[in-house]
């Protein structure tokens, strides 16, 4: 491949020096042009970009430093054109003068052929490698928007109700990875992420496909929030190297549990703000970030709050904390704080921050991504009660329309049958839902069953194994002392082998196809005590009654599910059936 | 110079001493401080009183230190941290994963 002649700029007022210098030049197989005074060299400058200046100092009109400094502001930081002084002031104030003017080197004549070529060649060898450097920034510079791109339009993109979840995304000169995902859970509760990968460029990002897969099948498929942690900080142990990890919160909004579930590592405080701005309580970090340890830590907990509907949760990356001003003061949590409140004053959380922190950085330059994202704790979709078929007046189950006869057997059915030990470590209600799509496909009912499976079977471990009394979830006190409660008694429940036998919840399904779309009757039995029957739906309507809300919020919305919900043997077996349509 | 370390004359204790920032920038130098001590019972102390601000970078690369400090049966100690750099350590919840004193 033929070399690429470079064209080299020669500024001199002396036309035989111009002639000799241009000759030189050819014999190094450089293309010349010439100018003869320093205001044409800059004209010629802009008119040519050439590779190479070779410029004389005293010229008419205008001298070679102010030519110098005029051509070296045009060519800015990022291309470098050599430019050599050609001189016979062999002075030390020349020398200097040449340097500031913006001159790469010097060259004082008399000098011969020689030692000019070889001055040249150096000079090219410099300009090659600040060229190179260059184009491994810009490609480096590719990868990092690449990287971006793929984060934001691809991965991002496809998060949940991104319409009402205020979000804060400012990345850094220097790319490093934030991530922020939602996702719909099947029984209508939100999971929230918002996650920092160390370390800077396209290192940072190289975890985040992995985590937004598994963040969103997993919830898709039922799985808790914490079985989600537990699988992503699996995840990331195997995949990244030593040095590299991910720092995260986690949160489940169930509206219509009125609670929140959290799970800090490595982040910054999260908030829970209420309506009147004031925070209601801080979630500090209580784990290392992810991808550090091969497993959770065993005392690894989830942080539940009671919510109420004004209530918003938000959660920051230190970039913001960390952000700092021209003093080199750093944003700092009080100012974040406070431009919070103001914001939520204002109805605008995420300006407010924002502005805030404009103001107080001014023009310093950003050295982390800066995320925030600041999720409201209702106005989520309403379940989807319309799945459910409307029964007429009179309506039995050999209905013509629906094709069945009350003497027809299931399809399938499908029994578990859970243990001791494994009532704490198993959920089997994703497994449950596996099946199904696997036998019967996927589909939108499944959401509502979801939700009877997953409240029946929480009613029962609770209340039924655990012996806990639901009515201690009604007060604010009560309710982190249910879950603390909780958590006991299910250690209780995994150490004590001896128990092993007695401890037991049983789940049955039958599938009946119809016609025109199916029925699932549910059996769960649980090894509990049972409750009456009779006085707690007395309880219940009288609650309902004077307008207070009590607990077994669960039941009702099961209830309200089923097509009927039947509590038999003192309240320790409870039988669903789930009618939908196609 | 912004990393600094030195080891005991009875070959007990490697101090590595951190000025200023530490980040990304001193991941090298960092490295060079113990990647060639194979000494097994070593304790290795990170002397951060001198550390005014660390960043995420900085908890990676105490990671590593940490890999190498098992690797040979060592032990390892995070020595007197500045409140910001406390700050850091705690959110990232490391006095869970190794001592700091």
């Amino acid at each position: 491949m033929p070399k690429i002649q470079k064209l080299a700029l020669v500024v001199d007022d002396s036309k035989l020096q111009c002639k000799l210098l241009s000759v030189l030049l050819q014999e190094e197989n450089y293309r010349v042009v010439v100018a003869n005074d320093g205001e044409s060299g800059v004209e010629m400058y802009i008119k040519h970009q050439p590779d190479l200046v070779l410029m004389d100092i005293n010229m008419p009109v205008m001298n070679g430093f102010e030519a110098t400094r005029r051509i070296k502001k045009l060519s800015g930081v990022n291309t470098l054109a050599p430019l050599i002084f050609i001189t016979s002031m062999d002075s030390e104030e020349a020398f200097i003068k040449s340097v500031e003017a913006g001159g790469d080197s010097i060259l004082v004549r008399p000098f011969t052929p020689k030692v000019f070529k070889a001055k040249i060649k150096a000079m090219q060898r410099i300009s090659d490698l600040v060229d190179q450097v260059k184009n491994l920034q810009q490609q480096q510079q590719n990868d990092a928007e690449l990287a971006e791109k793929m984060m934001s339009g691809v991965i991002e993109a496809r998060n949940f109700a991104l319409d009402k979840i205020g979000v804060i995304k400012k990345a850094a000169t220097i790319f490093s990875g934030d991530i922020q995902l939602t996702a719909l859970c099947p029984n209508g509760d939100i999971h929230v992420l918002l996650g920092d990968f160390t370390g800077h460029g396209l290192r940072a990002s190289i975890g985040a496909i992995p985590v937004t897969e598994t963040f969103r099948a997993m919830t898709k498929k039922g799985f808790s929030i914490l079985e989600i942690v537990v699988e992503l900080n699996r995840q990331m142990f195997t995949l990244l190297p030593g040095d590299l990890f991910f720092a995260a919160s986690f949160a489940c909004i169930s509206e219509h549990d009125k609670s929140a579930y959290i799970f800090n590592a490595g982040l910054p405080d999260g908030y829970l703000f209420n309506d009147s701005a004031n925070i209601k309580k801080r979630f500090t970090s209580t784990h290392p970030p992810l991808g550090i340890l091969p497993k959770l830590l065993p005392d690894a907990q989830l942080d539940v709050v009671q919510v109420k509907e004004k209530d918003r949760l938000v959660f920051i990356t230190d970039g913001i904390v960390e952000a700092r001003n021209q003093a080199g003061d750093l944003f700092g949590f009080a100012r974040f704080e406070k431009s919070a409140k103001d914001g939520i004053t204002q109805k605008n959380l995420v300006n407010s921050v924002l502005k805030s922190l404009d103001d107080f950085c001014q023009n310093s330059e950003q050295e982390d991504d800066i995320s925030l994202v600041e999720v409201p704790c209702s106005g989520w979709q309403e379940i989807k009660l319309s799945k459910n078929v409307t029964i007429p007046e009179g309506f039995i189950e050999d209905d013509y329309y629906l094709g069945t006869t009350t003497n027809s057997s299931p399809s399938w059915s499908y029994h578990l049958y859970l243990t001791g030990p494994l009532l704490k470590t198993i959920n089997p209600i994703p497994l449950i839902m596996n099946q199904i799509n696997d036998l019967e496909g996927a589909g939108e009912h499944w959401q509502s069953l979801y939700t009877i499976l997953t409240e029946l079977f929480i009613n029962g471990l609770d209340h039924g194994v655990l012996k806990l009394d639901s009515s201690l979830k009604d007060s604010a006190e009560g309710f982190s002392q249910y879950f603390n409660e909780r958590a006991n008694r299910l250690s209780q429940l995994a150490e004590n082998t001896l128990n092993e036998k007695e401890d037991h919840i049983r789940i049955a399904l039958k599938y009946f196809p119809l016609l025109h779309g199916g029925k699932m009757v549910i059996n769960i039995k649980d090894s509990g005590q049972g409750f009456d029957i009779l006085e707690v739906m007395k309880n219940n309507s009288i609650a309902r009654h004077d307008g207070l809300k009590l607990s077994g919020r669960g039941v009702e919305l099961v209830n309200q599910l089923c097509d009927t919900l039947e509590y038999q043997e003192h309240g320790t077996l409870v039988t669903a059936s789930y009618i939908w349509k196609n | 110079m912004a990393v600094s370390s030195r080891l005991s004359g009875d070959d007990k204790e490697l101090v590595i001493r951190i000025d200023e920032r530490f980040d990304f920038s001193l991941h090298q130098q960092f490295r060079d401080t113990y990647n060639s001590i194979t000494i097994r019972d070593l304790t290795y102390t990170l002397d951060l009183s001198q550390t005014e601000y660390m960043d995420s970078s900085a908890l990676g690369m105490i990671l590593l230190l940490k890999d190498h400090v098992e690797l040979y049966a060592g032990k390892l100690i995070i020595s007197r941290p500045s409140e910001t750099v406390r700050k850091i350590l705690e959110i990232a919840q490391f006095q869970r994963l190794m001592t700091i004193e």
